[in-house]
């Protein structure tokens, strides 16, 4: 108590209890630094996990923004149906012919104004139409299925890019006599840049293109880029696309956008979330972990600390009757011990963001090793640095520390001062 | 008229005589005081004692270990709570205050010196002798302040303003504890076997200290002891044994 009533920002009410808790602290040495290290501890756990795990959920998203079209607009596929979901077939009527399927229009012929209706939506980003279909890619006695895309490359780079990709040739300027295709379809058709491969149309339209870029996204899809007019040519699409390719602003709103192009349009729209069901449930799993894995490093450290206080109670049992004596309330024998435990949490939870925070920034260095030629170095732990979550760990530690304070306090305040100094 | 006069004059003059003659107030007093410690089978200790205390008294109160004398002294100071029978402090019963009256009547009106000296570690013995204070009001005065180190300087713990307990020796530390009764300037002080833990010579001066304070202050004293020179030395002795309380002639 070095100051003599001196003006202080201390209420004069608290003073006393305020003093002697850092009091109490400061001569705890050892054991103060324990208490404080367990909650620097929970803490950083907290951290921790939440930068590693929204770290990654960022990344898993930014990459699905980048790499995938959010929504893909095309002739809605006509199944056939099981005739008892057909409405007013006899009951128990069975069919025992498939019958062949009618020629379907899978092309959209009025694709611009399409396009143009989907363009003006205020969270779409990017409309890139194409042409998408199945043929047959050779060279001498190689033959392989590829899927044929038909693009403007610039265009087409922003919703499922190539350029970013490409670990030989050039992507950007396609002309028409020229291809780009995936590595694994190199590899199948034992060719190299420069080379020529021939395209194969379901129809025998047949057209031979020359290498000029060699791309690998290590997603395994077996894709050769042409320009769009090269495509609607080799597969008789006259001016149409089959496909219209649809990036929007923000990955989660994919699934409404698509259903409200779907009403708009006489198509069908895709949302990303079709193809990859298990992507949202998986993010949300992760998140439900560390709130979990937070909690219970919270709870844990609750624990610990309260353990500590009820140690500390029971080691200042005499002074507790001292203060008694002395005239002490039991709010103040209260407060005493609150007082350590928020001085004990705010130190704590204060250290554990400051590490916890450079643990993070530290793992930032670490880089994935490059195990492909081309390959672009990345973080080897992906990870979000969120004050906000930093803040509501800290919140919650000190929350957690000062109810672990309030039980062991409230059984101080209650001592019976004659009991304890014997 | 000038009879009347005279007469009220007269009455007016023999109750100033009467208060002036009159022995000083009463600062503590208990009736029929009893103490029974519970459990199975209820152990009496003390049963049923009357003593009355006026200010500046300076009392000894002697006795076997275990014969309730340090009971009585807690619930001379609310410490402690009697079975049967009342308390008074200055006049007010203590069973009919709540816990932080109680609390408040500890700090302003009596004074507690333990045999073991129970300073704080973790305070210096300035701010140990000021706690008192610093537990009422929250801090204080430079007045008070001023005050405490006087009354330090006059136990002899100037050198030691700033030190720890624990770089104190038994007696020094013991008279830091006295200047801590002392602080509020309490009416009472209830020291229990206050040399007990202290060599005889460091003992002498603590009680030397205060009778000191006792004859110039006029604050009452109740003090435990085992030591027959003590205890003779006090105004008034009183025994405890079997649970009663005896007035003891001094030698």
């Amino acid at each position: 108590m070095p100051a003599p009533a001196g003006r202080s920002i201390v209420p004069k009410a608290i003073r006393f209890e305020l003093r002697l808790a850092l009091r109490h602290l400061r001569v705890g040495g050892r054991q103060t630094l324990l208490t404080v290290s367990v909650v620097a501890a929970g803490v950083i756990i907290v951290i921790f996990m939440s930068a590693l795990v929204f770290g990654l959920r960022q990344k898993l998203t930014a990459d699905l923004t980048e790499a995938i079209p959010h929504i893909t607009v095309q002739v809605e596929e006509v199944k056939p149906l099981p005739l008892a979901h057909i409405p007013g077939a006899a009951t128990g009527a069975s069919s025992s012919r498939i019958e062949q399927q009618a020629s379907q229009q899978k092309y959209l012929d009025n694709w611009s104004q399409a396009a143009d209706i989907v363009r003006r939506l205020p969270s779409v980003r990017t409309v890139a139409p194409a042409v998408r279909e199945q043929g047959f890619a050779s060279k001498g006695r190689h033959t392989v299925g590829v899927s044929v895309v038909g693009i403007e490359p610039a265009l087409q780079d922003e919703v499922a890019p190539v350029s970013k990709y490409l670990f030989t040739g050039h992507y950007l300027g396609l002309s028409s006599e020229e291809i780009v295709i995936e590595g694994q379809l190199a590899d199948e058709l034992q060719v190299g840049l420069g080379e020529r491969i021939r395209l194969t149309a379901k129809t025998d339209a047949h057209a031979t293109f020359t290498i000029i870029g060699i791309y690998n996204t290590n997603q395994g899809r077996s894709e050769a880029y042409v320009t769009r007019r090269m495509a609607q040519s080799l597969f008789g699409l006259g001016t149409s696309v089959t496909v219209i390719f649809v990036k929007v602003r923000d990955l989660f709103e994919a699934d409404h956008v698509a259903q409200h192009l779907t009403a708009l349009l006489p198509y069908e729209a895709r949302s990303w979330s079709r193809e990859f069901p298990g992507f949202r449930a998986s993010l949300r799993g992760r998140s439900a972990i560390v709130y979990l894995i937070s909690a219970f490093s919270l709870i844990s450290s609750s624990f610990a600390i309260a353990s500590v206080l009820v140690v500390s109670v029971l080691q200042k049992s005499p002074q507790i009757g001292i203060l008694k004596s002395m005239g002490a309330r039991r709010r103040q024998i209260l407060w005493v011990f609150i007082f350590e435990g928020l001085g004990v949490a705010i130190v704590g939870s204060v250290l554990g963001a400051v590490l916890g925070t450079a643990l993070v920034y530290f793992l930032t260095f670490i880089r994935q090793p490059v195990t492909q030629m081309g390959q672009v170095s990345e973080q080897l732990f992906p990870v979000a640095v969120l004050p906000g979550y930093i803040a509501l760990a800290m919140l919650a530690a000190i929350t957690s520390t000062v109810i672990a304070a309030v039980l062991p306090a409230r059984r101080a305040a209650r001592l019976n001062p004659v009991e304890v100094m014997r | 008229m000038r009879d009347e006069m005279h007469s009220a004059n007269g009455h007016v003059a023999t109750e100033a005589l009467d208060a002036s003659v009159s022995l000083p107030p009463i600062v503590v007093e208990t009736q029929g005081l009893k103490k029974t410690y519970g459990g199975k089978i209820a152990v009496p200790v003390l049963r049923g004692i009357d003593l009355q205390i006026r200010a500046g008294t300076f009392v000894a109160i002697v006795g076997q270990s275990g014969s309730g004398k340090s009971t009585l002294l807690h619930m001379l100071g609310a410490l402690d709570m009697p079975t049967a029978g009342r308390v008074l402090i200055n006049g007010v019963d203590l069973a009919t205050l709540e816990e932080d009256e109680l609390a408040l009547l500890r700090s302003e009106e009596i004074g507690f010196i333990f045999q073991f000296h129970h300073l704080l570690d973790e305070l210096t013995c300035l701010e140990n002798a000021l706690m008192p204070i610093t537990i009422r009001h929250g801090t204080e005065t430079e007045e008070q302040r001023a005050r405490v180190i006087r009354l330090l300087q006059r136990v002899g713990l100037e050198p030691h303003l700033h030190k720890r307990p624990d770089e104190m020796s038994g007696g020094q530390s013991q008279r830091c504890a006295l200047v801590r009764a002392l602080a509020n300037a309490p009416k009472i002080v209830l020291a229990d076997e206050p040399t007990g833990n202290l060599d005889s010579r460091s003992g002498q001066e603590v009680f030397a200290l205060m009778r000191e304070v006792n004859r110039a202050s006029g604050v009452a004293f109740v003090m435990i002891t085992h030591d027959d020179r003590l205890a003779q030395a006090a105004d008034r002795i009183f025994l405890v044994e079997n649970g009663v309380l005896q007035e003891v002639e001094k030698k």
